[in-house]
C-alpha cells in the first residue's frame, strides 16, 4: 500500500502543532478567558451561571455584564490618580535603567583587569528576588536601623536620620531607584550582547576618519543598537507598569495613596475587596497602554532603522 | 542466570503489590477512608504541624495540613473552591468569613454535638463574633482573639523621671513632648498606624473607643463624623505627627509584626498594638532589648475601652468527612478532650489569646503568661475589649482597606480632621 505523501506545508504544521497548542493552553487560553472575565460579575464562590465544559472540566463564564467593570475602574478617581503615578514612575524606571544599563555595558565593554568578574558581579541584582531586594533596601533606607543612615550620621552629614518613606514623592522615587538596581544588570546585559555583535569592521573605519570615542559611539554603537534599545524599552516599560512586588515590600501603596499604581490599585481590588471583575478591567487597561507604548516606541526608533544585509 | 518472562514478571509484581497492600491493612490501625484536609495562612506553620501530627497520633485523625502566605490566603481558598476541592477545616479572617458564610462555602456548626457547651464556655463579646450577621448561627470557632494594649518602656519612663505611665491620652501627649524634649527618645511613640489590615485601622477603632466615640451605628453605617470622640482622638493624631513625636515612617510599615519589632530597640517610650505582640517584647531576651519585663502594659488610655476581634476556623459546607472534620475543629477551637490542647498551645507559645477565660486559671497558663504580662491587668483590659458587628458587613474588606488612605491623610495634615471623617462616612456609603 502507498500511503499518500503529505505537503511539505502540511508536515510543517505537524511539527509546531504541539507547539501550538502548548501555547494555547497556557497564553492564549489564560489570556481570552482574562479579558472575558473583565466584561464580567466574577464571584469565585457562586459558580452556578453559564459555563464552558472542556475536557471533562467546567469553567465558568460567569454573567456577562458588558462595559460596567471598565466604566467603574475608569470613573473611580483613584484609578486616574494611580494611572498619573504609574506614568510617572515608568518614565522615571525606563529612563534611568536604559541610562544606567547604557553606561554599565559601555564600560564593561571595554577591556580591562576583572572584566569577567565584574560581569558576574553584575547579575547579582538582577538575580535576586525582589522581595529581597524590597527587605534588602529597607535595611539600607530605614529611619530607625537603615546602614545609609547610620553612614551619614557617623560621617557628620545629617543631625538624625532622613525618613526616606515619610513623604509620598520621597517614597515613590525611591521604588523607581529601587527597582532600577533590580533591572538595571538586565538592561546591561542586552546592551553588552547588542554592542558585542557590532562588528568590528565598522569601528575601524570609523578610526580611519578620524573618529574619537564619543563620536564612533554616537556614529556607530547608538544607530547599530537601536534594535535592543527597542527591546529595552518595551521590556522596561512592561516591567515598570506590571512592578508590584517592591510595593508589597516596601510601601503597601502608602503612606496613604502616595505609591499606589495601577498594578497595585488592580492587585488590591481583586485580592483584597475580591473584585475579580473590575480588577482585571483595571489591568486590562495597562495591557492596553502597555501595547500602545510598543507601537509608539516601534515607530520612533525602528522605522527608519534597516538591519545589514 | 534464570531468565525472567514478561508473564513471570508481571504475576511476581502483582503478587509483591498485594503483599504490600495486605501488609498495610494488616499491620496499620482501621483508618478513615478519607482524610481530612487542613489549610492557614503562614504563621508558626511547624507549631501547626505538631499539634495535626498529636492530633493524628493521639485522635485517630487522618488529618493533611497545609499553609499559604497571608497575603494570598483567602483568594487561593477560594480558587480552589472555584476548581472544586474542598478543604474540610480552614483559617478564615474577620473581613472574608460572611462572605463565605454567604456564598455557601462554609457551614453552620450549632447542630454538631458540643457546640452547646462551648457556647457556653465562650465570653460573650467573643460568641457575638461568632455568629452570623443575623446572629442566628454559629459559623465558627475561635483561632485566637486579640485586643489592642498599651505598653510602656518602663527603665526609659523612669530615666525621665516619670513615674507612672500615663493615664490619659493628654498625659501621654506630655510625656512623649518631654521625653523629646530632654533628649531621651527622638521619637517616643510608636502607634501602630502602619499599612496593613491589621494597623492603622484597628488602632483608629481603639482610639476612638477609648475616646467614648462609636465609629459605626447599629446599622453599620459610619458615624465617625459626628462623634466628637473620633475628632478628639484624629486632632491628638495629628498633634504628635506634626511634633515629630511618631516614627515617620510608621505609615509606610507593612504590618504590625515590623511595627512591633521596632519597640524591641528600647528607643520608645509608648507602644500601641495587639496584646500578643507584648510576649516577644517583654519575653525574649534574644531578641528583644526590652525584655524581660522591661516593657510593661498599662490600662488604655482615656475611658480604658479598647477594639477585640476574632479570627475563626471554619468548616466546608461541603465537607464529606463532618464527623472527622467537626472533632477537628473542636480540637482546633474548642476543647475535645478537657485539655484545650491547641488553644492553650497557642498562648503558650506566642500569647495569643483566646476567648475561653476559664483557661486563664490554668497553672501553666499563668506561670506561663507572668514571665512577659501582668495576666491579672491584661483579663481587666479585655473586660473593656469591645467588638464590631461591621465585619459582617459585605462591604468591610473594601472599606476597611481603603479607609487607611483616608486616616493617613488626615494624620499628615493633608486633610483636615472633620474633612477627613466626613470622607470616611463618604467611602463607607461608596462602597455599601
Amino acid at each position: 500500500m502507498v500511503r499518500p505523501s503529505l505537503s511539505e506545508r502540511a508536515v510543517a504544521w505537524w511539527f509546531v502543532a504541539p507547539a501550538l497548542l502548548g501555547i494555547t493552553l497556557v497564553v492564549v487560553f489564560p489570556l481570552a478567558y482574562s479579558l472575558w472575565l473583565s466584561f464580567t460579575d466574577v464571584n469565585l464562590l457562586r459558580t452556578t451561571g453559564p459555563a464552558l465544559e472542556l475536557a471533562g472540566m467546567r469553567i465558568p463564564l460567569f454573567r456577562w455584564i458588558g462595559g460596567k467593570n471598565y466604566v467603574q475602574a475608569l470613573t473611580d478617581p483613584l484609578y486616574w490618580d494611580s494611572l498619573w503615578r504609574t506614568l510617572y514612575f515608568v518614565a522615571a524606571f525606563v529612563a534611568e535603567a536604559t541610562l544606567v544599563g547604557l553606561g554599565m555595558a559601555l564600560v564593561l565593554n571595554e577591556r580591562f583587569p576583572g572584566r569577567p568578574l565584574m560581569r558576574s558581579l553584575l547579575l547579582i541584582p538582577w538575580s535576586l528576588s525582589r522581595i529581597v531586594v524590597g527587605l534588602l533596601w529597607i535595611g539600607i533606607l530605614d529611619f530607625e536601623f537603615g546602614a545609609l543612615n547610620g553612614l551619614l550620621h557617623r560621617a557628620g552629614l545629617v543631625d538624625g536620620s532622613i525618613a526616606f518613606f515619610k513623604e509620598g514623592w520621597s517614597a515613590l522615587n525611591v521604588l523607581v531607584a529601587v527597582y532600577m538596581w533590580n533591572q538595571a544588570p538586565f538592561v546591561t546585559l542586552l546592551f553588552l550582547a547588542g554592542m558585542q555583535s557590532i562588528s568590528d569592521d565598522l569601528y575601524a573605519a570609523a578610526e580611519v576618519d578620524g573618529a574619537g570615542y564619543w563620536r564612533r559611539l554616537w556614529y556607530v554603537t547608538l544607530p547599530a543598537l537601536r534594535p535592543i534599545v527597542f527591546l529595552v524599552l518595551v521590556l522596561a516599560t512592561v516591567n515598570g507598569f506590571l512592578m508590584l512586588d517592591l510595593i508589597y515590600v516596601l510601601t503597601m501603596g502608602g503612606p496613604g495613596y502616595d505609591t499606589t499604581t495601577i498594578s497595585w490599585h488592580g492587585f488590591k481590588t481583586s485580592f483584597t475587596f475580591f473584585k475579580f471583575g473590575p480588577g482585571t478591567a483595571i489591568l486590562y487597561t495597562l495591557t492596553g497602554l502597555c501595547l500602545l507604548l510598543t507601537v509608539v516606541y516601534h515607530r520612533l526608533i525602528l522605522r527608519r532603522f534597516e538591519p545589514e544585509g | 542466570m534464570t531468565i525472567m518472562n514478561r508473564r513471570t514478571f508481571l504475576g511476581a509484581a502483582g503478587l509483591s503489590a498485594a503483599a504490600a497492600a495486605l501488609g498495610e491493612g494488616a499491620w496499620r490501625p482501621a483508618r478513615a477512608d478519607k482524610p481530612v484536609n487542613f489549610s492557614g495562612w503562614v504563621f508558626k506553620p511547624d507549631t501547626v504541624k505538631d499539634y495535626v501530627d498529636f492530633f493524628n497520633k493521639n485522635h485517630g485523625g487522618q488529618v493533611k495540613y497545609d499553609a499559604i502566605p497571608w497575603a494570598t490566603y483567602h483568594p487561593t481558598m477560594e480558587t480552589r473552591a472555584l476548581a472544586g476541592e474542598v478543604v474540610d477545616v480552614m483559617y478564615c479572617n474577620s473581613s472574608n468569613r460572611e462572605r463565605w458564610f454567604d456564598n455557601g462555602l462554609i457551614r453552620a456548626l450549632d447542630d454538631l454535638p458540643g457546640m452547646d457547651e462551648l457556647k457556653k464556655k465562650i465570653a460573650p463579646a467573643n460568641l457575638d463574633s461568632l455568629k452570623s450577621k443575623d446572629g442566628s448561627k454559629i459559623v465558627a470557632l475561635p483561632y485566637f482573639t486579640s485586643l489592642f494594649i498599651l505598653m510602656y518602656n518602663e527603665p526609659m519612663l523612669q530615666q525621665a523621671g516619670i513615674k507612672a505611665p500615663a493615664k490619659s491620652w493628654d498625659e501621654l501627649v506630655e510625656h512623649c513632648t518631654k521625653l523629646k524634649r530632654d533628649k531621651v527618645s527622638d521619637t517616643p511613640y510608636l502607634p501602630n498606624w502602619n499599612n496593613s489590615g491589621s494597623g492603622t485601622m484597628p488602632q483608629f477603632l481603639s482610639d476612638c473607643f477609648s475616646e467614648g466615640a462609636s465609629v459605626f451605628d447599629a446599622k453599620n453605617r459610619v458615624i465617625a463624623d459626628q462623634e466628637p470622640g473620633a475628632a478628639r482622638a484624629m486632632e491628638r493624631w495629628q498633634k504628635v505627627y506634626r511634633d515629630g513625636l511618631v516614627n515617620p515612617e510608621v505609615l509606610t510599615k507593612t504590618s504590625s509584626t515590623d511595627t512591633h519589632r521596632l519597640f524591641w530597640t528600647g528607643r520608645y517610650a509608648y507602644h500601641t498594638n495587639h496584646s500578643y505582640y507584648l510576649k516577644t517584647i517583654a519575653g525574649e531576651p534574644e531578641n528583644s532589648k526590652l525584655a524581660p519585663k522591661k516593657a510593661k502594659m498599662a490600662m488604655y488610655p482615656g475611658n480604658g475601652t479598647t477594639h477585640m476581634f476574632t479570627d475563626f476556623y471554619v468548616v466546608n459546607a461541603k465537607t464529606k468527612v463532618l464527623e472527622d472534620a467537626w472533632k477537628f475543629a473542636k480540637f482546633l477551637g474548642g476543647n475535645l478532650n478537657g485539655d484545650w490542647h491547641v488553644q492553650r498551645q497557642w498562648c503558650l507559645i506566642s500569647g495569643l489569646d483566646n476567648p475561653y477565660p476559664e483557661m486563664y486559671d490554668h497553672p501553666e497558663i499563668i506561670q506561663s503568661y507572668e514571665r512577659w504580662v501582668d495576666l491579672k491587668l491584661l483579663r481587666e483590659q479585655y473586660k473593656k475589649g469591645r467588638t464590631i458587628t461591621a465585619f459582617k458587613e459585605p462591604w468591610y474588606a473594601e472599606y476597611d482597606s481603603k479607609a487607611i488612605a483616608v486616616v493617613h491623610n488626615i494624620i499628615r495634615g493633608t486633610s483636615t480632621v472633620p474633612k477627613g471623617l466626613k470622607d470616611l462616612a463618604a467611602l463607607q456609603r461608596s462602597v455599601a
